[in-house]
């Protein structure tokens, strides 16, 4: 574990090595233990200022990050531009001038253009965290997805995942296939075909049906959220469509009672698209565990990165 | 000054190994002799071309030279003096400047651009339809009058197959050429990259190969049926080529082009979101690249044409999705052309003679340059034992955006010979 080069920035996971995955994951251990204890605070980043940049509307990610920053005692500033106040791209350049001046010490980005947190992070001395960035990747949610799997897997590699919905347009697919996927983790992917591209997922098995899927004996489903309306045109003929051939129903729920397989869900679900009021209530739900998860690898990944020192 | 060129070997259509020969020019700049051996005589400048090869000028049938309108990025005088950096003597300059042009007055002031530069040849097309609209035919006489060498909407196709076949139609008579830029919008949408694993790893909107395959099937089809002359921009896609070669065997009236990067990038080459390799067709498969490679050698592929995009560092500095489409190519298409193909013996010489010189100049109806007695002098001066690292301070257009930037090549281009008039 000492001999981690230091890194400056996590942009994606396909650069990650699986020392650095288990750096960061074995240090989320002791600072989600510290969220039982009545003072959660560590001084860790006392000092140390952390920049929200919001450039596509969250509340869960860019709270779970300043939830982590807070309990490492950073102190934290949000930004969160909306997109038509942007001139699209042009601004760019400008806006890290800005960022620059701040001085901040790690700058947590999500914007809905891919490439952009490794544009910044070139152009800055600071960590720069991607928090999303179009339909390009999704690290910390990778990292938060294996931690919260590993709990109840702790023997995760041959275990079965099957990731439903939309692939086409999903970082977190991506980014938390390319996880799994080098933690030995068995993957196959369920959607519309319209969303679940022909040929690009070498190292996941491609399925058709719930039944295809059960039959795969998943220990885990992971559904996708499903974006009602996309401007490149439509995917799927209707919602109602969607529920029925992908959501998850009673029915289904049943069969994975028997299987005795977990769901997972990034957040924020569509109550009645992809899944079912009743499913949310299903005991082996591990999402409200990866929202909890998701503060202590944000600590984790903070603790972990190094931004340069800066120049006088 | 008269000039004699000592012990280089001529290019040429036809035989793939240069021959050895001197080249001498007199003062008005005209080839007066070549022989294996001429003696300089008194007040001649002697240029010891051992080693090189002299080439005849390249024809460029796709240059954005930005002028009227973006002088930020490019102008005629810029634009010129990269043509002759690289060897190329004669240009087509695209219509999708601002204002486009669409009209013989506006071809005219460019050509009066062109003239008060007086580089070289610079020959402007004309848009197909109005302010590239592509709803109402643009005023074809007016410009065919100017001397327009071909008609396009420049990377744009005729979104109407019923108003191409009528520019088709009405084109005929003129005798000029309808150039394609062949996309289908509708599956482009707002793709930036070739659709594929690419795509998809890094997150982006595709293009797929079968937007232009598409467009090349419509438009060979119509060609069939008006029995126009149709040239084809930017080649891409393998089954692009095929649809081509077969419309040729079937004697349909076609030409086509194809770009230095499409012969020798593909899209994974855009690594880590590098905006100068987004262009307009996308860098494709190494499938599609390889059959490139084959239509220029099988002669499929009439012509090389660099797509010269000029776009200022700042806008390609955005994020990929947000950066113009295009980077230049007059400077490096020689250079990166002759150190994969020609060094390594998959084409010689005389396959980039016959693309980059010859049938281009066939196509828009002017003769071929070569280097003989009694020609005017045209050609460039190449070493092959030099080396070319492509940097900003290399480059003389105006924007240093080139998917080569920073690649070192073999072979040097030591001098353009070449003067207006």
């Amino acid at each position: 574990m000492n001999d981690l080069q230091p890194r400056k920035d996590l942009l994606d996971i396909e650069s990650l090595t699986l020392e650095e995955i288990e750096y960061v994951l074995e240090n989320a251990v002791p600072f989600k233990q510290l969220f039982q204890r009545s003072v959660k605070k560590v001084p860790t980043l006392r000092g140390k200022t952390v920049l929200n940049l919001f450039y596509e509307p969250s509340t869960r990610t860019s709270s779970s990050f300043e939830v982590a920053a807070n309990r490492m005692s950073a102190d934290v500033t949000n930004f969160t531009i909306s997109a038509s106040s942007v001139v699209k791209g042009e601004s760019l350049l400008d806006t890290i001038e800005t960022l620059q001046a701040m001085r901040s010490d790690y700058i947590v980005i999500r914007h809905q253009a891919a490439g952009v947190p490794g544009i910044v992070a070139k152009h800055t001395r600071a960590s720069v965290i991607n928090a999303g960035d179009g339909y390009h990747a999704h690290p910390t949610q990778a990292l938060l997805d294996s931690m919260t799997f590993r709990e109840v897997f702790p023997d995760y590699a041959g275990k079965r995942v099957a990731i439903v919905g939309d692939i086409l347009h999903s970082r977190v697919a991506r980014s938390t296939s390319t996880l799994f996927n080098k933690q030995g983790v068995e993957l196959a992917v369920m959607g519309p075909g319209s969303l679940v591209p022909a040929g690009r997922h070498d190292f996941m098995t491609r399925l058709s049906s719930w039944e295809e899927v059960f039959d795969w004996k998943p220990d885990a489903v992971y559904l996708l959220r499903v974006q009602l309306e996309r401007q490149e045109g439509q995917f799927f003929p209707s919602i109602g469509e969607y529920h029925r051939m992908y959501g998850m129903n009673a029915e289904r729920l049943d069969k994975m009672r028997q299987l005795g397989a977990y769901l997972m869900h990034p957040g924020p679900v569509n109550r009645g698209v992809e899944i079912t009021d009743e499913a949310m209530r299903y005991e082996k739900s591990l999402i409200s565990t990866q929202v909890e998860n998701g503060i202590a690898v944000r600590m984790a990944v903070l603790h972990w990165l190094k931004p340069q020192t800066e120049k006088k | 000054m008269a000039r004699l060129f000592k012990n280089g070997s001529i290019a040429k259509a036809g035989t793939p190994a240069p021959e050895r020969v001197d080249v001498f020019v007199g003062d008005s700049g005209k080839i007066e002799r070549v022989a294996p051996e001429i003696d300089a005589g008194e007040g001649v400048e002697v240029t010891d071309c051992s080693g090189c090869v002299l080439v005849p000028g390249m024809f460029d049938l796709h240059v954005h030279a930005r002028e009227p309108g973006e002088e930020d990025k490019e102008t005629i005088v810029t634009c010129g003096e990269a043509a002759l950096h690289g060897g190329v003597t004669g240009v087509v300059l695209m219509p999708d400047t601002s204002p486009a042009i669409d009209s013989g007055n506006l071809v005219k002031s460019v050509h009066d651009l062109v003239a008060e530069a007086g580089l070289i040849p610079m020959l402007q097309a004309g848009c197909l339809t109005k302010g590239r609209g592509g709803e109402e035919l643009a005023g074809f006489s007016g410009m065919v009058s100017r001397g327009v060498p071909m008609l396009t909407d420049s990377d744009r196709p005729v979104p109407s197959a019923d108003l191409l076949r009528r520019c088709m139609e009405y084109a005929r008579d003129f005798d000029v050429l309808v150039t394609s830029f062949c996309d289908t919008p509708s599956l482009t949408k707002c793709g930036v990259i070739n659709e594929g694993q690419t795509s998809y790893q890094l997150g982006l909107p595709g293009a797929p190969a079968i937007s232009q395959e598409i467009a090349i099937d419509r438009d060979l089809s119509l060609a069939r049926y008006t029995k126009a002359r149709l040239h084809i921009q930017q080649v891409s896609t393998k089954h692009g080529i095929d649809a081509i070669a077969v419309a040729k065997a079937e004697g349909v009236n076609v030409t086509c082009e194809v770009s230095p990067h499409h012969l020798l990038l593909t899209d994974v080459d855009i690594g880590d979101y590098n905006t100068a390799m987004k262009l307009n067709p996308p860098l494709r498969a190494s499938e599609d690249c390889e059959a490139l490679v084959e239509g220029l050698r099988n002669g499929t592929i009439d012509a090389i044409a660099s797509d010269h995009a000029p776009h200022t560092q700042f806008e390609k500095s955005a994020d990929f999705a947000s950066a113009p489409f295009g980077a230049t190519g007059l400077e490096t298409a020689v250079l990166a052309l002759y150190d994969r193909f020609i060094r390594s013996g998959d084409f010689g010489w005389d396959v980039l003679v016959q693309c980059y010189s010859n049938a281009p100049r066939k196509i828009v109806g002017l003769e071929p340059v070569s280097i003989a007695e009694g020609e005017k002098a045209d050609f460039f001066v190449f070493d092959p034992s030099a080396g070319t690292t492509i940097t900003a301070e290399y480059l003389t257009t105006k924007s240093p955006v080139t998917p080569f930037l920073g690649k070192t090549f073999s072979g040097a281009i030591k001098e353009t010979v070449f003067s207006v008039g």
